[in-house]
Protein backbone atom coordinates (compact mmCIF):
# COMPACT_ATOMS: atom_id res chain seq x y z
CA UNK A 1 0.00 0.00 0.00
CA UNK A 2 2.77 2.46 0.94
CA UNK A 3 4.61 2.76 -2.37
CA UNK A 4 7.82 4.84 -2.12
CA UNK A 5 7.14 6.11 -5.65
CA UNK A 6 3.68 7.31 -4.64
CA UNK A 7 5.10 9.06 -1.56
CA UNK A 8 7.73 10.79 -3.73
CA UNK A 9 5.12 11.91 -6.26
CA UNK A 10 2.63 13.20 -3.64
CA UNK A 11 5.23 15.07 -1.59
CA UNK A 12 5.67 17.53 -4.44
CA UNK A 13 2.09 18.64 -3.77
CA UNK A 14 2.68 18.94 -0.03
CA UNK A 15 5.27 21.73 -0.43
CA UNK A 16 2.71 24.05 -2.03
CA UNK A 17 0.45 23.72 1.03
CA UNK A 18 2.96 24.62 3.75
CA UNK A 19 2.72 27.66 6.05
CA UNK A 20 -0.79 28.68 5.02
CA UNK A 21 -3.30 29.96 7.57
CA UNK A 22 -6.92 28.88 7.69
CA UNK A 23 -10.01 28.36 9.87
CA UNK A 24 -11.50 25.17 11.30
CA UNK A 25 -14.83 24.29 9.61
CA UNK A 26 -15.35 21.08 11.62
CA UNK A 27 -13.31 18.65 13.73
CA UNK A 28 -13.46 15.26 15.44
CA UNK A 29 -11.32 13.40 17.94
CA UNK A 30 -10.70 9.89 16.61
CA UNK A 31 -10.63 7.30 19.41
CA UNK A 32 -10.79 4.19 17.20
CA UNK A 33 -8.07 4.51 14.53
CA UNK A 34 -7.48 2.54 11.32
CA UNK A 35 -4.35 0.42 10.72
CA UNK A 36 -1.29 2.68 10.34
CA UNK A 37 -2.45 5.14 13.03
CA UNK A 38 -2.86 2.89 16.08
CA UNK A 39 0.02 4.49 18.05
CA UNK A 40 -1.29 8.04 17.57
CA UNK A 41 -4.86 7.64 18.91
CA UNK A 42 -6.68 9.57 20.15
CA UNK A 43 -5.98 12.36 17.67
CA UNK A 44 -7.93 15.25 16.20
CA UNK A 45 -8.82 15.42 12.51
CA UNK A 46 -10.03 18.79 11.24
CA UNK A 47 -11.53 20.13 8.04
CA UNK A 48 -9.96 23.54 7.46
CA UNK A 49 -10.67 26.20 4.88
CA UNK A 50 -7.31 27.76 3.96
CA UNK A 51 -6.90 31.45 3.13
CA UNK A 52 -6.28 30.49 -0.51
CA UNK A 53 -9.82 29.05 -0.58
CA UNK A 54 -8.76 25.39 -0.60
CA UNK A 55 -10.38 22.94 1.84
CA UNK A 56 -8.05 20.44 3.54
CA UNK A 57 -8.69 17.49 5.87
CA UNK A 58 -5.71 16.76 8.16
CA UNK A 59 -4.76 16.23 11.80
CA UNK A 60 -4.57 19.05 14.33
CA UNK A 61 -1.41 18.84 16.47
CA UNK A 62 0.21 20.83 19.32
CA UNK A 63 -3.26 21.86 20.51
CA UNK A 64 -4.93 22.39 23.87
CA UNK A 65 -8.63 21.72 24.51
CA UNK A 66 -9.39 25.46 24.25
CA UNK A 67 -8.39 25.25 20.56
CA UNK A 68 -11.09 22.68 19.74
CA UNK A 69 -13.63 25.06 18.24
CA UNK A 70 -15.21 25.70 14.87
CA UNK A 71 -13.61 28.93 13.63
CA UNK A 72 -10.23 28.30 15.36
CA UNK A 73 -7.33 29.80 13.38
CA UNK A 74 -4.67 27.28 12.33
CA UNK A 75 -1.57 27.08 10.13
CA UNK A 76 -0.32 24.18 7.98
CA UNK A 77 2.91 22.45 9.07
CA UNK A 78 4.91 19.45 7.85
CA UNK A 79 4.64 16.34 10.01
CA UNK A 80 5.09 12.59 9.80
CA UNK A 81 1.66 11.15 8.97
CA UNK A 82 1.36 7.36 9.40
CA UNK A 83 3.51 4.34 10.31
CA UNK A 84 6.28 3.77 7.78
CA UNK A 85 5.23 0.14 7.22
CA UNK A 86 7.45 -2.57 5.73
CA UNK A 87 8.98 -0.33 3.05
CA UNK A 88 10.43 1.89 5.77
CA UNK A 89 9.88 5.14 3.86
CA UNK A 90 8.55 7.67 6.38
CA UNK A 91 5.51 9.45 4.91
CA UNK A 92 5.33 13.19 5.61
CA UNK A 93 2.35 15.40 4.97
CA UNK A 94 0.27 18.35 6.07
CA UNK A 95 -1.02 18.80 9.61
CA UNK A 96 -2.46 21.88 11.34
CA UNK A 97 -1.18 23.80 14.34
CA UNK A 98 -3.31 26.35 16.24
CA UNK A 99 -2.37 30.01 15.70
CA UNK A 100 -2.50 32.07 18.95
CA UNK B 1 -39.96 2.45 -17.01
CA UNK B 2 -41.19 -1.14 -17.19
CA UNK B 3 -39.13 -3.15 -14.74
CA UNK B 4 -40.63 -5.79 -12.51
CA UNK B 5 -39.32 -7.52 -9.41
CA UNK B 6 -39.95 -11.26 -9.63
CA UNK B 7 -38.26 -12.27 -6.39
CA UNK B 8 -36.06 -11.09 -3.54
CA UNK B 9 -34.41 -12.45 -0.41
CA UNK B 10 -31.68 -11.75 2.10
CA UNK B 11 -29.63 -13.97 4.37
CA UNK B 12 -29.54 -13.36 8.09
CA UNK B 13 -27.13 -10.46 8.71
CA UNK B 14 -24.47 -10.65 11.42
CA UNK B 15 -21.19 -12.24 12.45
CA UNK B 16 -21.50 -15.34 10.30
CA UNK B 17 -18.15 -17.01 10.87
CA UNK B 18 -19.33 -20.41 9.67
CA UNK B 19 -20.44 -19.07 6.28
CA UNK B 20 -18.26 -18.10 3.28
CA UNK B 21 -19.16 -15.51 0.61
CA UNK B 22 -20.11 -18.45 -1.64
CA UNK B 23 -22.48 -19.83 1.03
CA UNK B 24 -24.07 -16.41 1.57
CA UNK B 25 -24.66 -15.80 -2.14
CA UNK B 26 -25.98 -19.30 -2.74
CA UNK B 27 -28.46 -18.98 0.12
CA UNK B 28 -29.79 -15.54 -0.89
CA UNK B 29 -30.00 -16.44 -4.59
CA UNK B 30 -31.73 -19.80 -4.00
CA UNK B 31 -34.40 -18.10 -1.93
CA UNK B 32 -34.86 -15.26 -4.44
CA UNK B 33 -35.17 -17.73 -7.36
CA UNK B 34 -37.68 -19.79 -5.44
CA UNK B 35 -39.66 -16.62 -4.63
CA UNK B 36 -39.65 -15.83 -8.38
CA UNK B 37 -40.57 -19.38 -9.39
CA UNK B 38 -37.49 -19.53 -11.63
CA UNK B 39 -34.27 -21.53 -11.86
CA UNK B 40 -30.78 -20.24 -12.54
CA UNK B 41 -31.22 -21.27 -16.23
CA UNK B 42 -33.75 -18.44 -16.58
CA UNK B 43 -31.16 -15.80 -15.60
CA UNK B 44 -29.43 -14.00 -18.46
CA UNK B 45 -26.94 -11.93 -16.50
CA UNK B 46 -25.62 -11.49 -12.96
CA UNK B 47 -24.68 -8.16 -11.37
CA UNK B 48 -22.70 -8.51 -8.16
CA UNK B 49 -22.62 -5.59 -5.73
CA UNK B 50 -19.47 -5.76 -3.61
CA UNK B 51 -16.82 -3.39 -2.27
CA UNK B 52 -14.11 -5.26 -0.36
CA UNK B 53 -13.59 -8.68 -2.01
CA UNK B 54 -10.36 -7.38 -3.48
CA UNK B 55 -8.80 -5.65 -0.47
CA UNK B 56 -10.07 -7.92 2.32
CA UNK B 57 -10.71 -11.23 0.57
CA UNK B 58 -7.98 -11.17 -2.09
CA UNK B 59 -10.63 -12.23 -4.61
CA UNK B 60 -11.01 -10.31 -7.84
CA UNK B 61 -13.00 -11.69 -10.79
CA UNK B 62 -16.11 -11.86 -8.65
CA UNK B 63 -18.66 -12.22 -11.50
CA UNK B 64 -17.28 -15.55 -12.71
CA UNK B 65 -16.61 -16.61 -9.11
CA UNK B 66 -20.30 -16.51 -8.22
CA UNK B 67 -21.52 -17.73 -11.64
CA UNK B 68 -19.43 -20.84 -11.01
CA UNK B 69 -20.96 -21.26 -7.56
CA UNK B 70 -24.47 -20.89 -8.96
CA UNK B 71 -23.77 -23.36 -11.79
CA UNK B 72 -24.31 -21.08 -14.77
CA UNK B 73 -22.26 -19.61 -17.60
CA UNK B 74 -24.41 -16.46 -17.78
CA UNK B 75 -22.82 -13.02 -18.18
CA UNK B 76 -21.57 -11.88 -14.75
CA UNK B 77 -19.83 -8.75 -13.49
CA UNK B 78 -18.97 -7.02 -10.22
CA UNK B 79 -20.24 -3.47 -9.75
CA UNK B 80 -18.31 -1.31 -7.29
CA UNK B 81 -19.13 2.04 -5.71
CA UNK B 82 -18.09 1.72 -2.05
CA UNK B 83 -21.15 1.37 0.22
CA UNK B 84 -23.38 2.17 -2.78
CA UNK B 85 -22.13 -0.92 -4.67
CA UNK B 86 -25.42 -2.74 -4.07
CA UNK B 87 -27.59 0.15 -5.26
CA UNK B 88 -25.39 0.56 -8.32
CA UNK B 89 -25.68 -3.16 -9.08
CA UNK B 90 -29.49 -2.81 -8.99
CA UNK B 91 -29.22 0.25 -11.29
CA UNK B 92 -27.10 -1.69 -13.80
CA UNK B 93 -29.39 -4.72 -13.61
CA UNK B 94 -32.26 -2.40 -14.54
CA UNK B 95 -30.30 -0.97 -17.48
CA UNK B 96 -29.60 -4.53 -18.64
CA UNK B 97 -33.26 -5.57 -18.77
CA UNK B 98 -34.29 -2.21 -20.25
CA UNK B 99 -31.74 -2.75 -23.04
CA UNK B 100 -33.82 -5.71 -24.15
CA UNK B 101 -30.75 -7.94 -24.38
CA UNK B 102 -31.64 -9.75 -21.15
CA UNK B 103 -35.14 -10.66 -20.00
CA UNK B 104 -34.37 -11.71 -16.42
CA UNK B 105 -31.28 -10.70 -14.44
CA UNK B 106 -30.00 -11.50 -10.98
CA UNK B 107 -28.65 -8.73 -8.77
CA UNK B 108 -26.79 -10.01 -5.74
CA UNK B 109 -25.00 -7.93 -3.12
CA UNK B 110 -22.56 -9.54 -0.72
CA UNK B 111 -19.90 -8.59 1.81
CA UNK B 112 -17.77 -10.67 4.19
CA UNK B 113 -16.33 -8.34 6.81
CA UNK B 114 -16.08 -10.04 10.19
CA UNK B 115 -13.25 -12.41 9.18
CA UNK B 116 -10.83 -9.50 9.60
CA UNK B 117 -9.44 -7.29 12.37
CA UNK B 118 -11.46 -4.08 12.97
CA UNK B 119 -8.52 -1.74 12.22
CA UNK B 120 -7.93 -3.56 8.90
CA UNK B 121 -11.62 -3.23 8.00
CA UNK B 122 -11.56 0.47 9.01
CA UNK B 123 -8.51 1.01 6.80
CA UNK B 124 -10.00 -0.80 3.79
CA UNK B 125 -13.31 1.08 4.13
CA UNK B 126 -11.30 4.29 3.80
CA UNK B 127 -10.71 3.10 0.23
CA UNK B 128 -14.02 4.92 -0.34
CA UNK B 129 -12.49 8.26 0.68
CA UNK B 130 -9.87 10.62 -0.76
CA UNK B 131 -6.07 10.37 -0.51
CA UNK B 132 -5.73 13.28 1.96
CA UNK B 133 -8.50 11.77 4.13
CA UNK B 134 -6.55 8.49 4.31
CA UNK B 135 -3.33 10.39 5.11
CA UNK B 136 -5.04 12.21 7.99
CA UNK B 137 -5.95 8.99 9.80
CA UNK B 138 -9.65 9.72 9.37
CA UNK B 139 -12.07 6.81 9.56
CA UNK B 140 -15.63 6.69 8.21
CA UNK B 141 -17.02 7.43 11.68
CA UNK B 142 -14.55 10.35 11.69
CA UNK B 143 -15.79 11.75 8.36
CA UNK B 144 -19.43 11.52 9.44
CA UNK B 145 -18.41 13.08 12.77
CA UNK B 146 -17.18 16.13 10.79
CA UNK B 147 -20.57 16.21 9.05
CA UNK B 148 -22.41 15.80 12.38
CA UNK B 149 -20.58 18.67 14.07
CA UNK B 150 -21.32 20.99 11.14
CA UNK B 151 -25.03 20.01 11.27
CA UNK B 152 -25.10 20.55 15.05
CA UNK B 153 -23.51 23.97 14.65
CA UNK B 154 -25.90 25.14 11.92
CA UNK B 155 -29.20 23.64 13.07
CA UNK B 156 -28.71 22.99 16.78
CA UNK B 157 -29.01 19.22 16.26
CA UNK B 158 -28.15 17.44 19.53
CA UNK B 159 -26.35 14.22 20.45
CA UNK B 160 -29.59 12.98 22.06
CA UNK B 161 -31.50 13.55 18.82
CA UNK B 162 -28.89 11.55 16.92
CA UNK B 163 -29.02 8.82 19.57
CA UNK B 164 -32.78 8.57 19.11
CA UNK B 165 -32.28 7.49 15.47
CA UNK B 166 -30.42 4.45 16.86
CA UNK B 167 -33.19 3.78 19.40
CA UNK B 168 -35.83 3.86 16.64
CA UNK B 169 -33.87 1.66 14.25
CA UNK B 170 -32.99 -0.91 16.92
CA UNK B 171 -36.72 -1.05 17.74
CA UNK B 172 -37.48 -1.74 14.06
CA UNK B 173 -34.73 -4.39 13.95
CA UNK B 174 -36.35 -6.13 16.92
CA UNK B 175 -39.22 -6.90 14.51
CA UNK B 176 -36.86 -8.27 11.83
CA UNK B 177 -35.69 -11.87 12.27
CA UNK B 178 -32.87 -11.31 9.72
CA UNK B 179 -31.35 -8.32 11.57
CA UNK B 180 -27.91 -8.36 13.19
CA UNK B 181 -29.23 -6.79 16.41
CA UNK B 182 -32.64 -7.97 17.58
CA UNK B 183 -32.82 -6.34 21.03
CA UNK B 184 -34.26 -2.85 21.53
CA UNK B 185 -31.99 -0.27 23.20
CA UNK B 186 -32.71 2.96 25.08
CA UNK B 187 -31.34 6.48 24.81
CA UNK B 188 -29.10 6.14 27.86
CA UNK B 189 -27.40 3.07 26.41
CA UNK B 190 -26.54 4.97 23.20
CA UNK B 191 -25.36 8.06 25.08
CA UNK B 192 -23.14 5.99 27.40
CA UNK B 193 -21.61 3.82 24.66
CA UNK B 194 -17.86 4.31 24.06
CA UNK B 195 -16.73 7.25 21.93
CA UNK B 196 -15.57 6.29 18.42
CA UNK B 197 -15.01 9.75 16.88
CA UNK B 198 -16.48 12.72 18.76
CA UNK B 199 -19.41 13.41 18.79
CA UNK B 200 -20.24 9.89 17.47
CA UNK B 201 -20.41 6.98 19.88
CA UNK B 202 -20.37 3.26 19.21
CA UNK B 203 -24.17 3.02 19.05
CA UNK B 204 -24.35 5.94 16.59
CA UNK B 205 -22.44 3.73 14.14
CA UNK B 206 -23.59 0.88 11.91
CA UNK B 207 -21.77 -2.39 12.64
CA UNK B 208 -19.35 -4.56 10.66
CA UNK B 209 -21.52 -7.26 9.11
CA UNK B 210 -21.55 -10.36 6.91
CA UNK B 211 -24.52 -10.89 4.64
CA UNK B 212 -25.99 -11.14 1.16
CA UNK B 213 -29.16 -10.02 -0.59
CA UNK B 214 -30.54 -11.08 -3.97
CA UNK B 215 -33.12 -9.66 -6.35
CA UNK B 216 -34.53 -11.05 -9.62
CA UNK B 217 -35.69 -8.33 -12.00
CA UNK B 218 -37.29 -8.60 -15.39
CA UNK B 219 -38.66 -6.60 -18.30
CA UNK B 220 -41.54 -9.08 -18.49
CA UNK B 221 -44.62 -8.60 -16.36
CA UNK B 222 -44.98 -11.39 -13.80
CA UNK B 223 -47.79 -13.91 -14.32
CA UNK B 224 -50.99 -13.38 -12.39
CA UNK B 225 -52.00 -15.82 -9.70
CA UNK B 226 -53.72 -19.11 -10.39
CA UNK B 227 -57.31 -19.16 -11.61
CA UNK B 228 -57.24 -15.49 -12.55
CA UNK B 229 -56.77 -14.32 -8.95
CA UNK B 230 -54.56 -11.25 -9.03
CA UNK B 231 -51.61 -11.04 -6.62
CA UNK B 232 -49.97 -7.81 -5.59
CA UNK B 233 -46.84 -7.27 -7.72
CA UNK B 234 -44.01 -4.75 -7.46
CA UNK B 235 -42.34 -2.67 -10.15
CA UNK B 236 -39.36 -0.33 -10.06
CA UNK B 237 -40.51 3.04 -11.36
CA UNK B 238 -37.30 5.05 -10.90
CA UNK B 239 -33.58 4.34 -10.67
CA UNK B 240 -31.28 7.36 -10.40
CA UNK B 241 -27.59 7.87 -9.63
CA UNK B 242 -25.58 11.03 -8.94
CA UNK B 243 -22.04 11.72 -7.76
CA UNK B 244 -20.10 14.36 -5.82
CA UNK B 245 -16.48 14.98 -4.81
CA UNK B 246 -14.77 11.97 -3.17
CA UNK B 247 -13.53 14.01 -0.22
CA UNK B 248 -15.38 16.29 2.21
CA UNK B 249 -12.77 19.05 1.85
CA UNK B 250 -13.95 19.95 -1.66
CA UNK B 251 -17.61 20.45 -0.62
CA UNK B 252 -19.15 23.86 -0.01
CA UNK B 253 -21.73 22.54 2.50
CA UNK B 254 -21.23 19.68 4.96
CA UNK B 255 -24.85 19.60 6.17
CA UNK B 256 -26.29 18.02 2.99
CA UNK B 257 -25.20 15.39 0.46
CA UNK B 258 -25.68 17.10 -2.90
CA UNK B 259 -25.45 13.75 -4.72
CA UNK B 260 -28.49 12.51 -2.77
CA UNK B 261 -30.45 15.69 -3.49
CA UNK B 262 -29.64 15.40 -7.22
CA UNK B 263 -30.42 11.67 -7.46
CA UNK B 264 -33.66 12.11 -5.48
CA UNK B 265 -34.83 14.89 -7.81
CA UNK B 266 -34.15 12.72 -10.86
CA UNK B 267 -35.95 9.78 -9.25
CA UNK B 268 -39.05 11.77 -8.20
CA UNK B 269 -39.27 13.22 -11.74
CA UNK B 270 -38.85 9.77 -13.30
CA UNK B 271 -41.51 8.20 -11.07
CA UNK B 272 -43.79 11.27 -11.15
CA UNK B 273 -44.20 11.14 -7.37
CA UNK B 274 -43.58 13.61 -4.53
CA UNK B 275 -41.81 13.02 -1.20
CA UNK B 276 -45.24 13.09 0.50
CA UNK B 277 -46.37 10.11 -1.63
CA UNK B 278 -43.77 7.79 -0.06
CA UNK B 279 -45.22 5.29 2.45
CA UNK B 280 -42.04 3.48 3.42
CA UNK B 281 -38.32 4.18 2.91
CA UNK B 282 -35.02 2.42 3.49
CA UNK B 283 -32.29 5.04 3.89
CA UNK B 284 -28.53 4.88 4.32
CA UNK B 285 -28.13 5.36 8.09
CA UNK B 286 -24.48 4.28 8.24
CA UNK B 287 -24.36 6.74 11.18
CA UNK B 288 -27.29 8.28 13.02
CA UNK B 289 -26.54 11.76 11.62
CA UNK B 290 -26.78 10.27 8.11
CA UNK B 291 -30.46 9.39 8.58
CA UNK B 292 -31.23 12.92 9.80
CA UNK B 293 -29.56 14.41 6.72
CA UNK B 294 -31.22 11.82 4.45
CA UNK B 295 -34.67 12.92 5.67
CA UNK B 296 -33.82 16.51 4.66
CA UNK B 297 -32.10 15.59 1.35
CA UNK B 298 -35.10 13.46 0.32
CA UNK B 299 -37.52 16.31 1.05
CA UNK B 300 -39.40 14.45 3.82
CA UNK B 301 -38.78 17.33 6.25
CA UNK B 302 -37.49 20.91 5.83
CA UNK B 303 -33.77 21.55 6.46
CA UNK B 304 -32.91 21.59 10.12
CA UNK B 305 -36.17 20.01 11.27
CA UNK B 306 -35.68 16.27 10.65
CA UNK B 307 -33.94 15.52 13.97
CA UNK B 308 -36.93 16.86 15.89
CA UNK B 309 -39.42 15.07 13.60
CA UNK B 310 -37.66 11.72 14.10
CA UNK B 311 -37.61 12.36 17.87
CA UNK B 312 -41.39 12.93 17.74
CA UNK B 313 -41.88 9.51 16.11
CA UNK B 314 -42.87 10.84 12.70
CA UNK B 315 -40.87 8.10 10.92
CA UNK B 316 -41.35 5.35 13.50
CA UNK B 317 -43.21 2.09 12.85
CA UNK B 318 -46.72 2.36 14.27
CA UNK B 319 -46.79 6.16 14.53
CA UNK B 320 -45.23 7.81 11.50
CA UNK B 321 -45.32 8.16 7.74
CA UNK B 322 -43.17 7.58 5.82
CA UNK B 323 -41.94 4.78 8.07
CA UNK B 324 -38.17 4.88 7.72
CA UNK B 325 -35.87 1.87 7.93
CA UNK B 326 -38.38 -0.82 8.80
CA UNK B 327 -35.56 -3.38 8.47
CA UNK B 328 -33.65 -1.62 11.25
CA UNK B 329 -31.53 0.15 8.65
CA UNK B 330 -27.78 -0.20 8.37
CA UNK B 331 -27.64 0.80 12.01
CA UNK B 332 -29.38 -2.22 13.51
CA UNK B 333 -30.11 -4.67 10.69
CA UNK B 334 -26.40 -4.49 9.82
CA UNK B 335 -24.27 -3.11 6.99
CA UNK B 336 -22.55 -5.69 4.79
CA UNK B 337 -21.54 -2.85 2.48
CA UNK B 338 -22.00 -4.45 -0.95
CA UNK B 339 -25.26 -6.11 0.12
CA UNK B 340 -26.87 -3.04 1.67
CA UNK B 341 -28.20 -1.36 -1.49
CA UNK B 342 -29.75 -4.63 -2.68
CA UNK B 343 -31.17 -5.43 0.76
CA UNK B 344 -32.90 -2.04 0.85
CA UNK B 345 -34.74 -2.84 -2.40
CA UNK B 346 -35.62 -6.34 -1.10
CA UNK B 347 -37.08 -4.80 2.07
CA UNK B 348 -39.23 -2.31 0.13
CA UNK B 349 -40.29 -5.07 -2.30
CA UNK B 350 -41.47 -7.19 0.65
CA UNK B 351 -43.24 -4.20 2.23
CA UNK B 352 -45.13 -3.37 -0.99
CA UNK B 353 -45.97 -7.01 -1.61
CA UNK B 354 -47.35 -7.22 1.92
CA UNK B 355 -45.02 -10.01 3.10
CA UNK B 356 -42.85 -7.99 5.54
CA UNK B 357 -44.08 -9.89 8.61
CA UNK B 358 -44.17 -8.20 12.02
CA UNK B 359 -42.76 -4.97 10.56
CA UNK B 360 -45.36 -4.77 7.76
CA UNK B 361 -46.52 -1.18 7.19
CA UNK B 362 -50.26 -1.42 6.54
CA UNK B 363 -51.30 -0.31 3.07
CA UNK B 364 -47.80 0.59 1.84
CA UNK B 365 -47.99 1.22 -1.91
CA UNK B 366 -45.00 3.44 -2.79
CA UNK B 367 -41.51 3.00 -1.35
CA UNK B 368 -38.07 4.50 -1.76
CA UNK B 369 -34.47 3.39 -1.21
CA UNK B 370 -31.52 5.75 -0.58
CA UNK B 371 -28.05 4.18 -0.82
CA UNK B 372 -24.88 6.25 -0.31
CA UNK B 373 -21.26 5.48 -1.21
CA UNK B 374 -18.43 6.99 0.81
CA UNK B 375 -19.31 10.23 2.56
CA UNK B 376 -21.75 11.07 -0.25
CA UNK B 377 -19.60 10.72 -3.37
CA UNK B 378 -22.21 8.35 -4.85
CA UNK B 379 -25.96 8.34 -4.26
CA UNK B 380 -28.43 5.83 -5.68
CA UNK B 381 -32.19 6.26 -5.32
CA UNK B 382 -34.85 3.73 -6.32
CA UNK B 383 -38.61 4.17 -6.18
CA UNK B 384 -40.90 1.13 -6.17
CA UNK B 385 -44.67 0.84 -6.60
CA UNK B 386 -47.13 -1.98 -6.06
CA UNK B 387 -49.74 -2.91 -8.65
CA UNK B 388 -52.27 -5.69 -9.27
Amino acid sequence: MLSPVKIWRNQKKVRALLGIEGKVISFTKIHVPPAGFIDQAPYVVALVKLKNGKGVVAQLVDYEDKHLNIGQKVKTVLRRTRDAGEEGVIPYGIKFKPVS
Amino acid sequence: MKVFILGGATTKFGELWNLSPRDLVKEAVSEALSDAGLTVKDIGAIFVGNMLSSSLGGQDHLGAFFAEELGTNAAAVKIEGACASGGLAVHHGILAVLSGIYENVLVVGVEKMTDHKPEEVAKMLMGAGSDPERESGATFPGLYALIARAHMKRYGTTEEQMAYVAVKNHFHASLNSHAQFVSPINLEKVMKSPVVATPLKLLDCSPITDGAAALIISNKRPKSGKKGKKHTQVSIVASAVATDTLGLAERSDLTTLSSAVAAAKKAYDMAKVKPSDIDVAEVHDCFTIAEIIAMEDLGFFPRGSAAKAIWEGKTRFGSGRPVVNTSGGLKASGHPVGATGVKQVVEIYQQLKGVAGKKQVAGAKIGLTHNIGGSGATAVIHILKSFK
